[in-house]
């Protein structure tokens, strides 16, 4: 019988199935998307209002848990009663598409760029690399307090929300570019050395060529790894973002602005819920990017077994 | 890292995950976590409220260094250019007016005395002219003497407000000149309306009789200002003192330090003391951390006044060891939402009653914390125990708390928006209990279909840039925009003129900024300004005006604001003071 040969996605796929708990973090990833999707309509109203539930001297829930109960199964936000689970799920649809689509965004650009300034070297180097200096010292709350008086509330044929969270993709991605660039760069300076390079070359490769199709594959592990570690910090930068009144438009939830809510206002004192279930939420998001990353690198490695 | 290690490794992290949410109670109130509020040795008269009624902790000990934190930063330290109580209170240790409050606990504190002046002032026969002498070997920081020109220059300036944008307008539109346009453009002739017949006597000429004309001079704008040192809009970072501490730096946005000016003598404003050896202004302090370092006396007072956190509030409440150094003062303030009456559809009155009808009281009230820190109820302008006060409700609050969606919709079909309508909402996001009343207002209006579509601006700017700019208002279809009103002396024209007269409509630094215009309640403004009448009937003139504003509904009362204080225990003489509804910051010492 002909031995078939498999290519790299099959080998790849194939070590990745057998690699337990990166297929546990896939699972979870693919819940949670479909909780973001789907989710939102089988809740119930995440701004509706349970004034009942609140006790008005201390502005706490009634009742231990953060006030858990039958028709809250995760209990009420502390001031307004409103539907905690109704809340982290309408939050995951922003601040999973925020996270995801501002690292998209800052992957692609900082990739495109470290690979050019790595590769190239000299003055083009020194431009891109000065470039991000320049956007990691910016001063973002600056620019972010400018941005507050010129939203209009509507632009480009977007309003509202949809707006604002493109804003928000938009302005977190441009400021995180450079810690991907930086990266990129750095192990392309060091790749450009190896042998395969002066390989390619010898037979005639150009350019673009070199970089895409030569050192990009090499790249995917530092840039998953790295990829899966900024999502959160997208996340919770635009709970910051938030609070200077530029982040999404409130009664709107995420689960940056229920943390951020729950931590600098005190919330967390007198109803630790508050903190931990948006806490969680983000938690176990990163844990099921990380453990997947890890494992799809472990399966692309070209040295692994 | 290996499979089976990483697996591991997975298992534990959320193992440990869900042990830390079991360990959680839902309370979190049992142990107050290891804060006892310092040490009481000295104070041996604190208590719960005691700051309200009577002198917390008095001494006459000198040095040490009192810290002051703001969660934001101020309007300006300018005692030209400032319109907040906290820094009506905070100037005047580097800045004494004409005439100031007695220092004093209570109603008592509502008492107008001398300031730079030797007396309140003169009034001449047809209540035109106010006369003030001022004291003699009045110094500024630098030794220079004060003269009634620096008196008069201080009013000056304050009329040019492309310059000095924030401030109460009173000067403008009671003197005999309005049109001067300051100083800065105007280098030649000067504001004729004022006369220095001497150095030490000071002379206002006002268009009509203004029997109030005591309060206005109470003002910190009064505070001399020599003109050959004014910097214009940079006369903040170092303004020249002539009260008990001058500035020894200045870093905006971060922090200000005071040191004991020594070209100050108590005479020159015995309300004033010089006890601490430095005054430390912290700005921009996260608000829960500022909360933290209070309780732990880091911090000795939060420079607002306007009370702490939800979290320390539920800490002090459970505590008898920190309630003891707190206060729940009354703040006299309303919080408050301003309904603008350019904004379409907002331009109809019977829209603007929808909203008063429709919001949900209660919710407000728990948004701003409760009927206990936050305040009770309110259905009119005038506070409480103000002369002309009457407890009205022509929106049906006390009947039906969390709103009347009935009359609400009668109101809407009324001004033609029978399913409601959308409107932009302003507020400011730094703050939390306006940000969480925002939301109160726009979960209840949604009921009867009025969607708000909120912004929200830092408080440093709302004012001067945003709510307060009527321009910025129309351009972005601000309907709706949180507020709050602290009377600039407890009176009927205090609270109320600065919100609803039409002739304080300004373009930056706006206070009417329900731009409501209304000639029956300007004319009932000046009636109520004849010296002829008697306090009796100055009053009855009053309560008219808040029912007449209340019925144009261009503002939809919050709460009667109570402050929730803390008080760190080595600070010295700390009370409230009635006039500015928090604790008086000009006779603080420390001990320890």
């Amino acid at each position: 019988m002909p031995i078939e040969g498999r290519s790299l996605g099959q080998i790849a796929w194939r070590r990745l199935r057998k690699d337990r708990v990166a297929m546990a973090g896939g699972v979870i990833i693919i819940l949670l998307i479909l909780v973001a999707l789907v989710g939102p309509h089988l809740v119930q109203n995440p701004n509706a209002y349970n004034s009942n539930l609140i006790n008005p001297t201390f502005s706490r829930p009634y009742g231990p848990w953060g006030g858990i109960s039958l028709a809250h199964p995760l209990g009420v936000e502390p001031v307004t009663g409103r539907d905690m689970l109704a809340r982290v799920v309408v939050g995951a649809q922003y601040s999973l598409l925020i996270g995801f689509l501002a690292t998209v965004l800052a992957v692609v650009i900082g990739v495109f760029f470290g690979i050019i300034a790595g590769y190239f070297g000299g003055w083009i180097d020194a431009l891109i690399a000065r470039a991000m200096d320049v956007f990691l010292a910016f001063p973002l709350l600056v620019f972010a307090i400018a941005l507050i008086g010129v939203i209009p509330n509507s632009a480009w044929g977007l309003s509202g929300n949809t707006l604002r969270v493109s804003l928000l993709v938009f302005v977190i991605g441009f400021f995180a570019w450079p810690y991907m660039g930086r990266i990129v760069r750095g192990q392309v300076l060091s790749l450009r050395e190896r042998e395969f390079v002066d390989a390619a070359r010898s037979i005639g490769a150009r350019g673009p060529y070199i970089l895409f199709r030569e050192l990009l594959p090499n790249l995917v592990a530092p840039i998953l790894v790295y990829s899966t570690l900024l999502i959160p910090t997208n996340i919770l930068f635009e709970a910051a973002l938030d609070y200077l009144g530029v982040g999404l438009i409130p009664p709107t939830p995420s689960w940056g602005q229920m943390l951020s809510n729950a931590v600098s206002n005190g919330f967390y004192y007198i109803d630790p819920m508050y903190m931990i279930i948006p806490g969680l939420a983000i938690f176990i998001t990163v844990m099921a990017f990380n453990l997947f990353g890890d494992g799809l690198r472990d399966a692309l490695d070209p040295r692994g077994r | 890292m290996k499979r089976r290690s990483r697996f591991a490794f997975a298992a534990c992290a959320i193992a440990g995950a869900l042990t830390l949410a079991a360990c959680s109670s839902g309370g979190g109130t049992s142990s107050s976590g290891g804060s006892s509020g310092g040490s009481s040795a000295s104070s041996s008269n604190a208590a719960f409220n005691a700051g309200v009624t009577k002198v917390v902790n008095p001494s006459t000990k000198k040095g040490g260094t009192l810290t002051f934190a703001l969660s934001s930063t101020p309007d300006s330290f300018d005692p030209g250019n400032t319109y907040y109580a906290w820094t009506f209170d905070m100037t005047r240790l580097w800045a004494t007016p004409l005439v100031t409050y007695k220092s004093c606990p209570g109603a008592c504190g509502n008492t107008l005395v001398p300031g730079i002046a030797t007396s309140l002032g003169q009034v001449s026969d047809n209540g035109l002219v106010w006369t003030y002498h001022l004291k003699s070997g009045l110094k500024f920081e630098d030794g220079t003497p004060v003269t009634s020109a620096d008196v008069k220059y201080a009013v000056e300036r304050t009329y040019d407000r492309s310059v000095l944008a924030n401030g109460p307008t009173y000067f403008p539109v009671l003197l005999a000149d309005p049109k001067y346009p300051g100083p800065y453009k105007d280098k030649t002739g000067n504001l004729t309306s004022i006369t220095t017949p001497d150095a030490t006597t000071i002379q206002f000429h006002l268009q009509s009789p203004f029997p109030d004309f005591n309060y206005v001079a109470s003002l910190p704008q009064t505070a001399p200002v020599p003109q050959a040192k004014d910097t214009g809009s940079n006369y903040q970072l170092h303004p020249l003192s002539t009260g008990p501490y001058m500035f020894q730096s200045y870093q905006v946005n971060k922090q200000a330090t005071l040191v004991p000016n020594p070209n100050w003598t108590p005479n020159e404003d015995p309300q004033v003391s010089q006890l601490a050896s430095k005054v430390v202004i912290d700005l921009n302090v996260n608000a829960a951390d500022l909360d933290n370092r209070l309780l732990a006396g880091d911090v000795d007072i939060d420079a607002q006044g306007i009370g702490v956190q939800a979290a320390t509030r539920a800490k002090i409440l459970s505590n008898p060891n920190l309630e003891k150094d707190a206060d729940a003062s009354p703040g006299n303030r309303e919080w408050f939402t301003y309904i603008n009456t350019k904004v379409a559809p907002l331009n109809n009155v019977s829209c603007r009653q929808a909203v008063e009808y429709a919001a949900n009281k209660t919710d407000l009230q728990t948004a701003w914390g409760g009927p206990y820190a936050g305040g009770q109820i309110a259905t009119t302008l005038l506070l409480p125990g103000m002369g002309g006060y009457s407890s009205f409700d022509l929106y049906n609050a006390k009947s039906d708390p969390t709103g009347d969606l009935t009359a609400a919709k009668a109101a809407l079909a009324k001004c033609g928006h029978p399913t409601g309508f959308t409107v932009g909402a302003s507020y400011r996001s730094d703050r939390p209990a306006e940000t969480a009343a925002i939301q109160a207002l726009q979960a209840s209006l949604a009921r009867v279909g009025i969607q708000l579509q909120l912004h929200g601006y830092p408080s440093g700017s709302y004012y001067t840039d945003f709510a307060g700019a009527p321009n910025y208002v129309h351009q972005h279809n601000l309907g709706i925009l949180m507020g709050g009103w602290s009377p600039d002396w407890p009176d009927g024209y205090g609270m109320m003129d600065e919100l609803i007269n039409g002739n304080t409509i300004a373009p930056s630094g706006n206070t009417n900024i329900g731009e409501l215009n209304d000639p029956a309640i300007n004319n009932m403004f000046t009636q109520a300004a004849n010296p002829s009448l008697s306090e009796t009937q100055r009053n009855a003139l009053y309560g008219e005006i808040d029912k007449a504003a209340m019925a144009q509904a261009v503002i939809l009362p919050n709460v009667y604001a109570t402050n929730l204080l803390y008080r760190n225990p080595a600070v010295t003489n700390v009370y409230t003071m009635t006039p500015f509804g928090m604790y008086n910051y000009g006779v603080m010492g420390v001990s320890s």
